[in-house]
């Protein structure tokens, strides 16, 4: 197993429980997903699978396949994902510019501007979000009959983690405390700026890695393992 | 007179057993087959729950179960993954020469330990030209001083990157002796985990010894004994390792009777077909007539009685039952007995090897064969 399986590994378990997989597109679904009669319908394939658990050992049964789902009308949840997927790497590395630029100084690097650029960037990736997620919502209901997927609701976990720390990151950068208006570097010059920067960076870098989860997540709900 | 129930303490045994097995070994079975990561976490969880070491006597801290209890335990963890009840198992193989012909000081020294915290030891007496055949082992064990010099390459050793200590089977100009060696002696060499077949949670290495000092004092029994140890350790663990096939038997019956019963086919359940439900039924008789030989085996030996023969018979018997289950359980299954995503494909790669190692089923034959040719009358 990979380093980075590794270290998600407990996270995993303890999100998912106990997992099977989906024998015809290989979805990790969890044993949580199976109904009180004992069926699951795979997200991505649309299997209908009967599980059991024999001496602790998974058989699902395909016994039926969801062929004629419901269709989301304006397909608008996969387009929207993108904005958020998109354009918050960009916003990170717009403040990983200026976080060079400030400890460099060079002098000819348009710094205000890629601060207003950066600021404006990342507004977008978490105020648009909320589309994104209330696209996901209805698709959910509608393509998946609402069933409380593991995977649906470690989305809308991550989402929510997101839009928080997304609007942390935004109210931080647009209260100047961050990166000074004038110069668009980091105000090094007060413990307070330092210290909201630190706040800043961790902030973002936290939440890169909870929108690579999500995208991640939601490629595998899209395309299977 | 007859009894084929189980005491209330066996059943308990083997409901604890079941129920480790489907909290800790079948759920992790596929990820240990896929990555061919030891299991440690899962033996130090078996170790907590009283399941390695099992027939350490009680002086020496263990548990001191019968061959016949270490048989419904290893049948119901190997039902979860005969690889990982391999790696939980493996100490057994290597402590049953220590136990019949060790010292007290030996025991102190050797077997006291891994009953109070996780250890792993090892059986190293198969060498790249001496599988079955043991007699042919070259490994030397030459004495000067006070001390043995050991030199040669013990090959397939299970548990052998993990081993606190070693039963080594060397000569002694001409005869096979038995030295019990800590992994730590200079001049021991693992090598890397053999890629095999199936049972991909067991390791499985090369040893090589090069001038590793052994104290007289670790040796077992006088010098020429080792052979006799070596196949009077077999009797011990014979039963065992079929009680693990069975568990593989097992496996496969619960998994191909959980499929049959619910997957349709022709407007009717799986199991309806005839075609079907005989080779279920097949899995069924044959299971018990292995369990049968397996616990006549160990309570033979339990017993004080001879159990040579039988325990080969339950050997080769149980072998074959579960390489035929395992692959009847596939064909239930269909395509997806073919598949990694289940698990039958990995019951047909794991079953072959218990028709080899511990003495490959033609072993086994031979075996009965000796005690028959000194038999006037079968009665």
């Amino acid at each position: 197993m990979d380093i980075a399986g590794r270290a998600v590994q407990p996270f995993k378990r303890r999100a998912y429980g106990r997992t099977f997989v989906c024998p015809v597109c290989h979805l990790e679904l969890a044993f949580a997903d199976v109904d009180g009669n004992g069926l699951a319908v795979c997200p991505v394939c649309g299997a209908v699978i009967s599980l059991e658990a024999p001496y602790g050992h998974a058989v699902p049964v395909v016994v039926d396949m969801e062929i004629h789902r419901a269709q989301p009308k304006l397909r608008l949840h996969p387009m929207a994902s993108h904005l958020p997927v998109g354009l918050f790497p960009v916003a990170c590395l717009g403040a990983g510019v200026l976080l060079v630029a400030s400890l460099l100084a060079p002098a000819a690097w348009p710094t205000a501007l890629i601060e207003r650029a950066t600021l404006l960037v990342l507004a977008l990736a978490v105020f648009l979000s909320p589309l994104t997620i209330a696209a996901g919502v209805s698709d959910w209901r509608r393509r998946y009959g609402g069933r409380p997927y593991r995977i649906i609701r470690l989305k809308l976990a991550f989402s929510a983690c997101f839009v928080v720390l997304g609007g942390l990151a935004v109210a931080l950068h647009a209260s100047g405390a961050v990166f000074s208006p004038a110069t668009g570097l980091i105000a090094a010059a007060s413990p307070l700026g330092v210290l909201a920067a630190v706040a800043y960076f961790a902030t973002l870098a936290v939440n890169l890695v909870v929108v690579g989860t999500l995208g991640h997540v939601g490629g595998n709900l899209v395309f299977g393992r | 007179m007859i009894d084929f129930s189980f005491s209330p303490a066996q059943q308990e045994l083997r409901e604890q057993a079941k129920a480790f097995t489907e909290e800790w070994v079948a759920p992790n079975a596929a990820r240990h087959d896929r990555t061919g990561e030891f299991p440690k976490e899962i033996c130090r969880e078996a170790f907590r729950r009283g399941f390695m070491n099992t027939s350490v006597p009680k002086e020496y801290g263990g548990r001191g179960l019968a061959v016949l209890d270490h048989c419904l335990v290893t049948e119901e963890i190997c039902t979860g993954c005969s690889g990982i009840g391999t790696a939980i198992d493996g100490n057994g193989l290597s402590q049953a020469p220590v136990i019949l012909a060790g010292t007290h000081e030996q025991k102190t020294r050797f077997l006291a330990p891994m009953t109070e915290e996780l250890m792993f030891s090892a059986y190293a007496v198969t060498e790249p030209e001496a599988g079955s055949d043991v007699a042919r082992v070259k490994t030397t064990a030459t004495k000067v001083g006070s001390d043995y010099v050991l030199n040669g390459v013990k090959w397939w050793i299970t548990n052998g990157s993990v081993a606190s200590w070693y039963f080594v089977l060397a000569r002694v100009e001409d005869r096979q002796t038995g030295f019990v060696v800590p992994a730590d002696s200079a001049g021991i060499v693992r090598g890397p985990k053999e890629v095999n077949l199936g049972q991909h949670a067991s390791n499985t290495v090369r040893v090589t010894f090069e001038d590793v000092k052994v104290p007289e004092a670790f040796r077992l029994g006088a010098e020429g004994d080792g052979f006799k140890i070596a196949m009077e350790t077999f009797n011990h663990t014979r039963p065992g390792i079929a009680a693990g096939a069975n568990g593989i038997t097992k496996a496969a019956l619960n998994i191909a009777l959980s499929y049959a019963k619910r997957r349709r086919t022709f407007d009717k359940k799986l199991i309806s077909n005839q075609g079907i439900s005989f080779k279920l039924a097949e899995m069924m008789t044959k299971l018990d007539a292995a369990r049968f030989l397996a616990y006549k085996a160990a309570w033979l030996i339990d017993s004080g009685v001879d159990n040579a023969r039988e325990a080969s018979e339950a050997k080769w018997f149980a072998s074959d039952v579960a390489m035929e289950a395992a692959i009847a359980c596939a064909q239930i299954l269909g395509g997806y007995g073919y598949t990694n995503e289940m698990p039958a494909e990995k019951l047909i790669r794991d079953a072959k090897i218990y028709q080899i190692y511990e003495g490959a089923s033609e072993i086994q034959k031979m075996i009965v064969v000796a005690k028959l040719m000194r038999t006037k009358v079968v009665e």
